[in-house]
């Protein structure tokens, strides 16, 4: 067992592309944690999809062992963060193993929205931060000013802010020194009986479930009986051990140190992120302070284009949610559709990730309906219900009114931009509330808004109106009432329930104008003419139409080409495939969230 | 078993190469290889087939296409000669060279006459010198009409090729150009619709929006416009794209859609063999159960050299799908394809669909392609070879 004053947990936490994982690659290097033929960059995104799109998801937990200039060598628990709003609480359920954190923030970009909100995280849990300016060999990079956004703006201390460039590695000694210095090392109990937090789990195919834990007090090892306090599971330890990334059984964990622990439970429901680890007789009966449950903020329906995987895509689903938690979904099924899921999310990146995983990694070909948020019902006689899908919005007669969720949205942006933000801001319902600046450069404004409306291409819009310069965080703020109606769509007269969405009374005209020319252009044309109209309550509102197809046929067949023929043949079909067919009419996928991008 | 009794010959040569064009051919400034070379090595590649455990059969058609055969010049004379005299032919064998107006004149007709050619495929496009810069053809409207004429001349069977729908292309002006057509007296008359094929400039241009995508709505109006006044001067639709006086029809052409097997020769060409004939010559094995047909395309190009027997690609077709392959091409001809053909092939669930979106008919025992289906070709061919 290692001597808890020679532990230091620690979270790496920063806004997006700041520079975290980089960070940690170069932590690892110098550590000799990983060796130099097995380097690549990024090491912790070890997803596939983390990869390609070179962003985190999934918080990563790696141990290194560094001497620092007092010649002791320390245990240091590293834990790398995603920085993207939707993944904040995998960003709060690291901060609860750690008692300190490296707060990165770029030395071009300065603080941004998520480096606000991350710092925060870290303050209400009273942990340690230790500033640190990245990226300072680029050209560009003006670490005073962001020394001084780092003071004004968020009231941290950053006169020995660590400069680094996760680039050259130069500063990453000293980051790690800082860390040593300023981050206390845990306490607990040893002779107490095991306390230990479950921080983060997966499942792995042959192990069952394995849990990221973080000892607070007692030990754990190999045989020993342990009790999972919330589901009072009883079960036998049979591996523990640390990351160096990859798993490395050991005899013990000890009170601050983190690690992994596999039981052979292979019921994900069983082990609970956020739960407490304790003996099987004589335990605690005093859990730690979980955190929040995570509660998804968007909902869409998955269907699968080939209505035969429905089982297949519901096994995926309940794989892919013992390692993240944050996925919730039920049955739905729809007439235009067939059967699905209505699924839960964090938000829309959290959305595309895990379609895509769906995809990928259950090799399975979805659609996605146009995402929408949980409405509360009112109605007429007394009673109330929660809604999230326009096909559930009862008769309007019965309605007595509706509630839907609203955000306290933050946005960082150089003054220059405060206009087109403010012109966004108009166009989606959202009211202003203050602003102030945190330094010459960054403006904070803060605004109220339906998140549906944020849902509806905000984030993109924001991004270019301002040339990339804003950023955005949020949070929720609660339910609030907004006279909403359910705005249909008619593919040849019938309602495709799959197109339904609500809105907000004052631009259903608009955007079920702009629907309606959309989907015109994203329908291809079919042997028969289709009417598209957008209706509400049976009154027709806005129609267009695709004519029909007349022409189709291949050039010229040159010297006989036959096989070339059939093959261009066999590719148009396969296009079709890819559609769905809602009645006798091919409709892409796309349509389905074309609502999403009705810029007005 | 014999070899077939059609032969395609390819020249990969063009003057220039057209905007739309993606078939197989090279620009003469960039062969590496004289005309003279190219057509021996055809030649050479053709007879090898005479020298493989097959014996011949009498050929029915002879077609020398591109590419532009005709920038060959006097080496094509020769080719034509090699072939005709190589080969046993039928006694009335058609022999078809595709040229175009640039490089063909009054000699050459007459030495490929002599040589044996039967009729001469050229390729007009358009009457319209704005139509004809537009597509970076290599001549105008005057050239046409100066090669119909010399074809005219040698006595030979005339077939023009022309497009429609092309972008900056007015009604008028494929009015004019029909007409025109029908006035140089041919034979035979092919119509397309451009379609925009990848990789080529004219693709480019619509991808950077200099160039308007073509209307299909237009394309398809002009295609019935053709129809109609190639119709009243004599010129009948035989098949999707073709029209021809009664008795003209293209022998070679006709081979394709009626699954008879044809010898492809020259880089990127096509064959098609029965299965006997491809065991025999070992492009499938002999005990490759399963196997109904052979396509094959010919894998070599001009810059590599042609040797006498290039490596081929193949593409075997079991009998559920030769047979479906039979009545998607059958479907291309305006005599359709026997009921009892469509049940055989299996697809007559395929075929009740089709008739109840109006694209094809049955006249006669036998189902024949509509109006609308001549027009939206793809679905019906596309459904009857997908079988579904
Ligand atoms: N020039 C320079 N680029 C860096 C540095 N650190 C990270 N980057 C680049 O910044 C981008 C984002 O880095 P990453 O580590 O994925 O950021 P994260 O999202 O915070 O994990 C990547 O393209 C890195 O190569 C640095 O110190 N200097
Ligand atoms: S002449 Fe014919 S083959 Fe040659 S480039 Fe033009 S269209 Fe293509
Ligand atoms: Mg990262």
């Amino acid at each position: 067992m290692t001597d808890p004053t020679l532990i230091r947990n620690f979270s790496i936490i920063a806004h997006i592309d700041h520079g975290k994982s980089t960070l940690a690659d170069r932590m690892l290097e110098l550590t000799n944690t990983i060796a130099d033929r097995d380097m690549m960059e990024q090491v912790l995104d070890s997803m596939d999809i983390e990869r390609e799109r070179g962003i985190t998801i999934k918080a990563q937990a790696v141990r290194v062992y560094f001497e620092a200039s007092d010649s002791q060598t320390y245990q240091l628990n590293l834990i790398d963060t995603p920085g993207h709003v939707d993944f904040t609480y995998e960003v709060s359920r690291s901060l609860a193993a750690c008692e300190g954190v490296l707060l990165v923030v770029d030395a071009t970009q300065g603080v941004e929205a998520q480096t606000v909100a991350n710092a925060q995280l870290a303050m209400n849990a009273h942990l340690e931060i230790v500033p640190l300016i990245n990226k300072i060999d680029l050209p560009a990079a003006d670490p005073e000013r962001v020394r001084h956004e780092i003071e004004e703006g968020l009231a941290i201390p950053a006169d020995e802010a660590v400069l680094t460039s996760g680039k050259t590695g130069l500063g990453v000694r000293e980051a790690l020194e800082a860390v040593v210095k300023h981050v206390p090392h845990p306490v607990g109990d040893p002779d107490a009986p095991l306390k230990a937090l479950i921080f983060d789990s997966y499942f792995d195919a042959y192990r069952g479930v394995v849990a990221l834990i973080r000892i607070v007090d007692g030990h754990v090892r190999k045989g020993m009986k342990v009790r999972m306090l919330a589901t009072q599971t009883v079960t036998d330890v049979e591996e523990v051990g640390v990351r160096r990334p990859a798993n490395l059984p050991v005899d013990e964990l000890g009170v601050g140190e983190v690690g992994y622990l596999i039981t052979g439970l292979k019921d994900p429901s069983l082990v609970k992120v956020g739960d407490t680890v304790t003996l099987a007789k004589h335990g605690t009966e005093d859990p730690l302070p979980g955190y929040r449950e995570v509660k998804p903020m968007v909902y869409t329906g998955l269907f699968p284009i080939d209505g035969d995987q429905y089982p297949e895509l519901r096994d995926a689903l309940d794989k892919l949610q013992l390692n993240d938690p944050a996925l919730i979904y039920d049955p739905e099924s729809s007439h235009a559709l067939g059967f699905g899921f209505r699924v839960g999310f964090l938000g829309l990146l959290h959305m595309e990730v895990v379609k895509e995983r769906l995809e990928r990694e259950f090799d399975l070909d979805l659609l996605a309906t146009a995402p929408s948020v949980e409405y509360h019902i009112f109605r007429t006689n007394g009673t109330s219900e929660f809604i999230h899908s326009p096909q559930d919005m009862p008769d309007p007669g019965t309605i007595d009114h509706i509630e839907e969720p609203y955000l306290k949205v933050t946005v960082l942006v150089p003054p220059d931009y405060v206009g087109p933000v403010m012109e966004l801001a108009e166009g989606h319902r959202a009211s202003f509330k203050d602003m102030q600046y945190l330094s010459k450069t960054t403006v904070e404004m803060h605004y109220e808004m339906p998140l549906s409306e944020l849902i509806m291409d905000y984030f993109d819009q924001l991004k270019s109106r301002t040339k990339g310069y804003a950023s955005m965080d949020y949070e929720y703020i609660g339910y609030r009432t907004s006279e909403l109606v359910k705005l249909d769509v008619l593919l040849a007269t019938k309602i495709v329930d799959a197109l339904s969405f609500i809105v907000h009374k004052d631009k259903a005209y608009a955007r079920g104008k702009v629907l309606t020319e959309k989907l015109r252009e994203i329908i291809p044309r079919q042997m028969f003419e289709v009417p598209i109209q957008a209706a509400i309550g049976g009154r027709i509102i806005a129609r267009e139409t695709v004519k029909a197809k007349r022409k189709d046929v291949l050039a010229k067949c040159y010297g006989g080409d036959i096989t070339r023929k059939r093959k261009l043949l066999e590719k148009q079909k396969k296009g079709k495939k890819r559609m769905k067919n809602v009645g006798n009419i091919e409709v892409p996928q796309e349509a389905f969230m074309a609502i999403l991008k009705v810029d007005e | 078993m014999r070899l077939p009794a059609h032969l395609y010959v390819h020249v990969p040569l063009c003057r220039s190469k057209c905007a739309y064009c993606d078939f197989y051919s090279l620009p003469l400034s960039s062969a590496t290889e004289g005309t003279t070379a190219v057509a021996n090595s055809l030649a050479a590649q053709a007879l090898a087939w005479l020298d493989r455990d097959v014996a011949p059969r009498p050929l029915r058609s002879v077609y020398i296409g591109g590419g532009t055969p005709s920038v060959l010049g006097a080496d094509l004379a020769r080719l034509v000669e090699v072939l005709t005299s190589s080969f046993p032919l039928e006694p009335d064998v058609e022999v078809t060279i595709e040229a175009n107006p640039e490089s063909l004149d009054r000699n050459l007709v007459e030495a490929l006459a002599r040589a044996g050619v039967t009729r001469v495929s050229l390729g007009a496009q358009s009457l319209d010198d704005t139509v004809l810069a537009f597509l970076e053809r290599p001549h105008d409207a005057a050239a046409v009409r100066a090669a119909a004429r010399a074809v005219h001349e040698a006595g030979l069977a005339l077939s023009l090729d022309l497009i429609c729908g092309i972008p900056g292309q007015t009604a008028q002006s494929w009015i004019d150009t029909v007409n025109g057509a029908i006035n140089l007296g041919p034979e035979h008359v092919s119509v397309y619709p451009l379609s925009i094929e990848a990789g080529t400039p004219l693709a480019a241009a619509v991808a950077i929006g200099d160039v308007q995508e073509p209307d299909p709505d237009v394309a398809a109006d002009m295609m019935l416009l053709a129809q109609h006044v190639l119709g009243q001067a004599g010129l009948e639709r035989y098949e999707v794209a073709n029209y021809a006086r009664r008795g003209a029809e293209s022998r070679h052409n006709t081979a394709y859609w009626t699954g008879m097997p044809y010898l492809g020769v020259g880089p990127g060409a096509h064959g098609m063999l029965d299965v006997e004939t491809a065991a025999a010559v070992g492009f499938v094995s002999a005990r490759t159960p399963g196997v109904a047909r052979l396509r094959y395309a010919v894998a070599c190009d001009l810059s590599a050299g042609l040797t006498p027997m290039p490596r081929v690609d193949t593409e075997s077709l079991s009998r559920v799908e030769a047979a479906r392959e039979d009545v998607m091409l059958g479907l291309r001809l305006v005599r359709g394809v026997h009921e009892e053909d469509i049940v055989a092939a299996g697809v007559a669930s395929v075929i009740d669909g089709l008739a109840e979106d109006g694209l094809v008919e049955l006249v006669d025992h036998r189902w024949r392609t509509t109006e609308r289906g001549w027009l939206l070709g793809n679905e019906v061919f596309g459904a009857v070879w997908a079988g579904e």
